[in-house]
């Protein structure tokens, strides 16, 4: 793991949509593979779900219409 | 180095790769390894275009099992090496997915409490299963019976989620489903349909 790696994955949390996060639960689940070298705990699930919780509870953009009421 | 983006079964032909690069199929047993370059520096872009490879692919192979961004070998000979001790189980794994997709539900809300009865222990047993299953979910799962192939749930603190395996073209009427239901106290967020991500063996080089 490195500092540059790291960044890279936090700027992408930082900048997830919806659909990125949902992308990135289905690309990377368990942290971010990359060339081979497993990245713990920088993309980490912890951190995700985090995330998606926060977008889940501020936005109802992913819910349908008729729950924005 | 070499990128793998899935394991397939009737791969369609001339599919690129997220760098536009044509893929290549390389069979083991009956496996279709599909792979082109190695991945592309991370970054959501490169994310994002993987999921598009891994989708077309989806789309037109009989089964596809989906391979995590970065999932990479030094060549052919050693993606087979790779793969070959798993040849069983990723065969099994393709039979499930066959024509089928999935569909993805985040739960939000606060669980059920435990019941009181019982000691510590016994709580702490029942909550940890209340959390792999998830029985607020009963009614949803009522409701999405005939739709439903195959189901893995992953609970965290907050937020859980649900994949669904369901037949191809179900989406919309599995959609309808989850929209017409109401839960006590969750909320219920749907996407999909997704390539079988949730059901794909992880492959780690």
């Amino acid at each position: 793991m490195n500092g540059r790696k790291r960044a890279g994955a936090e700027e992408i949390i930082e900048r997830a949509d919806a659909s990125l996060l949902e992308i990135i639960d289905h690309v990377l689940n368990k942290g971010v593979m990359l060339q081979g070298e497993v990245i713990l705990g920088v993309a980490g699930v912890d951190l995700v779900y985090l995330r998606l919780n926060a977008l889940l509870c501020a936005s109802d953009r992913v819910l349908p219409a008729r729950d924005r009421k | 180095m070499i990128g793998l983006y899935a394991i397939a079964l009737g791969a369609p032909p001339e599919l690129t790769g997220a760098r536009g690069e044509p893929l290549r199929v390389l069979r083991c047993g009956e496996l279709e390894l599909v792979h082109g370059e190695v991945p592309l520096p991370l970054s959501a872009e490169a994310l994002r275009a993987h999921e598009a490879a891994v989708r077309r692919i989806a789309e037109g192979a009989l089964a596809c099992l989906p391979a995590r961004f970065g999932c990479c070998a030094e060549d052919e000979a050693a993606l087979s090496q790779l793969i070959e001790p798993r040849q069983v189980e990723l065969a099994e794994a393709l039979r499930l997915v066959r024509g089928r997709e999935q569909m993805t539900l985040r739960v939000h809300g606060a669980r059920a409490a435990p019941p009181a009865a019982g000691g510590p222990g016994t709580r702490y047993l029942e909550q940890r299963r209340r959390a792999m299953i998830l029985p607020e979910l009963d009614p949803l799962r009522s409701a999405l019976a005939n739709l439903v192939r195959a189901e893995r749930v992953e609970g965290h603190a907050d937020v859980a989620s649900v994949y669904h395996l369901i037949d191809r073209g179900g989406a919309a009427a599995y959609q309808r489903a989850v929209e017409g239901i109401q839960l006590d106290g969750l909320r219920v967020a749907v996407s999909g349909p997704w390539p079988a991500w949730s059901f794909a063996p992880e492959i780690e080089p």
